[in-house]
C-alpha cells in the first residue's frame, strides 16, 4: 500500500506544529543562521569588491599595455610609441569604453624643507576623465586641464610632508632614457584627497606634454591603460587588444598586473562556502536535536502506524519531510530577513573608526555590502543540503523503531 | 677749487657709468669666475659639526669651466681616496673600499653630500644661479673700502630650483660674501657666509665659508681653504670617469 504524498505531507505539516513553540524557536535559530550567512557573505562581498574597484582605479584601468621590459623595469628607457594602426583601430570601438595613454615614471619630487620618491604621471586629463583615474577630490585649487597643462597636482598627504601648498614651486627630478637626470620647477596648481592616504603620497600628476618634454622621449608614453567597464569578463576580451598590440607590446588583464587583485574575487568564493557551512554546523546541532525529540516524543505513535501498516520507508520520508519545512520556512525567513537589512546598508556603512586598519588592506573606510543573488542561493544549498544529511540519522532511528516494543512504552 | 669739484664730479661720473655697465647678472658672472676661475685647483678641510660631534676631512678639488668639477677625499684616512666627479650636472662617485663607481641617481641629488650641510645639487649645480635665475641689484654700499653689491636672485618658473629666491652680498673684487637661501614664504632658510678672507693663488679667496642652516644653529659645515691655484693646466683627461677612479698625478 502506498499512501499518498499529500497525506503525508499534511503529517508531516501537522507534526511541525504540534510542539509549536520549539518549532518556532528552530525556525528563528535557522532563520538567524541563514541571515548571519548571507550578511557576512554581503559584507565581505562589498569589501572585496572595493578592493578590486579601489585597485582598478589606481592601477588604473582593466587592461595595461606596456612596453615588454616596462614591467620588469619600469623606467623611461622602456616607453613605447603612442598607439597607432591596428592598436588605436582595437581602442577606439568596442568593447573598450575608454583608453588613456600615459607616461609612468618614478621621480623624486622636492621642496624647500624636504623631497620624497614619487611616481609621476604624465596624462591627458580628457582622456584619464573618460577612464576615471584622475584624483576624483581636487579640495584645493584645480585639476588639470589639458595635456599640456604646465602644473602639477599632488596630494593633499604629500603637499603636508614637503611643507609646501599651492601656489608654491616644486622640483621634480627623474632620468632621461640615457640615465641623466632631468629636473624642472613645476608649481602646485592643485591638491586632491585619495581614498588611501598612501597615494596621495604616491601619485604626482603632470600634463603629459610637459613630463615628455622633461624626459626628452619625444611623445613616446609608458602606458596604456584601457577599460570596457567589465572586470570580471576581462578575459574574453582582452585577447582582441593584444592580438591588435602585436609581439612588441605586453598586454595584461588587471588579475595577472595585480595578481594579489586577481586572486582575491577567487579566494572569495571559497572563504564564502567555508565561512556557510561552519555557520551551519553549529546550527546542525539545534536542528538535529529538534528532530531527535519530536521522534523520541511520538514511539508509541510511530508504533502504531507502523502496527497498522505503515512502511518504514514512509516513516523516514515524514520525518524527512518535517525537517525540510523547517529548513525551507528558516530559509525564506533568513533570505527575507537578510535582503530587509542589506538592501538598506547598501550606500554604505561608515567605519572610518577603525579606518587606519582598512587602509592597509587597500580598502576605503566605507564598507558597502553587495547582496548576490549567487551568496543566497549559495546559503540555501549549503542549508538544505546538510539539513537533510543531519535529519537522516533520527528519521533512520525512527523508521527502525520495532512496533511492539514502541507500543509498549509508557 | 673747480678744479677739485671737477675731479670729483668725474669721480661720480665713473662710479655711475661702472654700476650701470654692470648688470647683475655680470656680477653674479663675475663672482663666480672668480672663485673657479677659467680652471682651478685647491685643497681645503671641510669641518662638518653637529651638537654633539664634528669631524673634519681634507679634500682636492679641481674645477674646469661652468660644468666640471672633481673632489677626491685626502684625510682622514678611511676616508681618503672617495671621489666625486660631477660632468653637466651628472654626478658620480667613487669609493675605493668597494672599487666601484656609482652614478649619483636623480634621486639621491638632493641628499646631503658626504654628510655636510651642502646637497649633491650643490656641489654639482653650484654655477646654475647663473642662467636659472632672475638677478637684480638690490643695494650697493661700500664697507672697508670696497664696494658691495646686494643682489636678489628668483629662480625662473622652470628652474629645477626649490628656493623662493636668494640673496647674494658680493665685494667689488668679486669676492662672494653671503648668499642667503629663502623659502617661498620668505623665511631664510640656509645661509652661505664668508667668515674669512685671504690672498691666494694670487686673488682674494673666502677662505672660510660656513653653510648653515636656518632651523639649526648647530649644525654647519665649514669650508676652508688651504691652497689655491688659478688657471692652472689640467691635463684632459682630468675629469673623466677613470681619472676618478685611478687618479693620476
Amino acid at each position: 500500500m502506498t499512501l499518498p504524498l499529500a497525506t503525508l505531507s499534511t503529517l508531516a505539516w501537522r507534526n511541525l506544529w504540534r510542539n509549536h513553540r520549539r518549532t518556532l524557536i528552530m525556525l528563528i535559530a535557522i532563520a538567524i543562521g541563514v541571515w548571519a550567512m548571507i550578511f557576512t557573505a554581503a559584507l565581505s562581498r562589498g569589501m572585496t569588491e572595493q578592493m578590486v574597484r579601489n585597485g582598478l582605479q589606481t592601477l588604473p584601468g582593466e587592461v595595461q599595455v606596456h612596453h615588454r621590459d616596462y614591467r620588469r623595469d619600469p623606467s623611461v628607457a622602456n616607453s613605447m610609441a603612442p598607439p597607432a594602426g591596428a592598436l588605436l583601430e582595437a581602442l577606439d570601438q568596442p568593447p573598450v569604453k575608454a583608453w588613456a595613454a600615459r607616461v609612468r615614471v618614478p621621480a623624486v619630487i622636492s621642496s624647500e624643507r624636504g623631497s620624497r620618491s614619487v611616481t609621476l604621471l604624465g596624462v591627458d586629463p580628457a582622456a584619464e576623465q573618460a577612464l576615471g583615474s584622475l584624483p576624483e577630490t581636487i579640495i584645493e585649487g584645480r585639476s588639470l586641464d589639458l595635456a599640456d597643462d604646465t602644473g602639477i597636482v599632488i596630494g593633499a598627504s604629500l603637499a603636508r610632508r614637503l611643507e609646501t601648498g599651492l601656489g608654491k614651486r616644486v622640483v621634480i627630478m627623474s632620468q632621461d632614457p640615457d640615465n641623466d637626470v632631468a629636473e624642472r620647477g613645476v608649481r602646485v596648481v592643485g591638491l586632491y584627497r585619495a581614498r588611501l592616504q598612501g597615494d596621495e603620497d604616491r601619485f604626482v600628476y603632470a600634463g603629459r606634454s610637459l613630463v615628455q618634454e622633461m624626459l626628452g622621449i619625444g611623445d613616446a608614453v609608458s602606458e596604456i591603460a584601457l577599460t570596457a567597464d567589465d572586470y570580471r569578463g576581462v578575459e574574453g576580451w582582452y585577447p582582441q587588444i593584444a592580438a591588435a598590440a602585436g609581439p612588441e607590446l605586453e598586454v595584461l588583464p588587471w588579475t595577472e598586473l595585480d595578481t594579489f587583485l586577481g586572486s582575491i574575487l577567487a579566494v572569495q568564493d571559497g572563504f564564502t562556502l567555508v565561512f556557510m557551512v561552519v555557520v551551519f554546523l553549529a546550527l546542525s546541532f539545534g536542528l538535529v536535536n529538534t528532530l531527535v525529540m519530536a521522534v523520541f516524543e511520538r514511539v508509541r505513535e510511530i508504533g502504531l502506524m507502523q502496527a497498522l501498516g505503515m512502511r518504514p520507508g514512509l516513516i523516514l520520508g515524514q520525518v524527512m519531510l518535517e525537517s525540510l519545512y523547517l529548513l525551507c520556512l528558516g530559509l525564506l525567513l533568513g533570505n527575507l530577513l537578510a535582503v530587509a537589512t542589506i538592501m538598506p546598508l547598501e550606500s554604505g556603512i561608515d567605519i572610518s573608526r577603525v579606518a587606519q586598519g582598512m587602509e592597509m588592506m587597500g580598502m576605503s573606510t566605507i564598507l558597502y555590502p553587495a547582496l548576490h543573488r549567487f551568496d543566497m542561493l549559495m546559503s540555501t544549498a549549503v542549508v538544505i543540503i546538510l539539513g537533510l544529511l543531519a535529519s537522516i540519522a533520527p528519521a533512520w532511528r525512527a523508521s527502525r523503531l520495532d512496533p511492539v516494543t514502541a507500543l509498549n512504552r509508557d | 677749487m673747480w678744479k677739485r669739484m671737477a675731479i670729483c664730479l668725474l669721480g661720480l661720473c665713473a662710479t655711475a657709468a661702472l654700476a650701470q655697465e654692470m648688470t647683475a647678472t655680470d656680477i653674479i658672472r663675475k663672482a663666480m669666475d672668480h672663485y673657479r676661475g677659467l680652471t682651478s685647483y685647491s685643497e681645503m678641510t671641510m669641518t662638518i659639526h653637529r651638537a654633539d660631534w664634528e669631524r673634519s676631512m681634507t679634500i682636492q678639488a679641481w674645477t674646469e669651466g661652468e660644468k666640471r668639477t672633481l673632489v677626491r677625499v685626502v684625510e682622514p684616512k678611511k676616508d681618503a681616496g672617495n671621489g666625486t666627479l660631477s660632468v653637466d650636472g651628472n654626478m658620480w662617485t667613487y669609493t675605493p673600499k668597494i672599487n666601484r663607481v656609482i652614478k649619483i641617481p636623480s634621486s639621491m641629488m638632493s641628499q646631503s653630500w658626504m654628510g655636510s650641510d651642502f646637497s649633491n645639487k650643490d656641489v654639482s649645480k653650484d654655477t646654475n644661479i647663473i642662467d636659472q635665475y632672475d638677478h637684480s641689484l638690490l643695494e650697493q654700499y661700500e664697507k672697508d673700502g670696497h664696494q658691495v653689491y646686494v643682489i636678489q636672485s628668483i629662480p625662473h618658473e622652470d628652474a629645477a630650483v626649490v628656493w623662493g629666491k636668494e640673496i647674494l652680498w658680493v665685494r667689488d673684487d668679486w669676492v662672494l660674501l653671503e648668499q642667503q637661501f629663502w623659502d617661498q614664504d620668505g623665511a631664510l632658510m640656509k645661509t652661505l657666509k664668508t667668515l674669512e678672507i685671504a690672498p691666494l693663488g694670487g686673488r682674494s679667496v673666502a677662505v672660510r665659508m660656513r653653510m648653515a642652516n636656518q632651523d639649526k644653529p648647530e649644525e654647519w659645515t665649514e669650508l676652508h681653504t688651504l691652497v689655491a691655484d688659478f688657471d692652472v693646466e689640467l691635463p684632459a683627461n682630468s675629469f673623466t670617469l677613470s681619472n676618478l677612479r685611478n687618479p693620476r698625478e
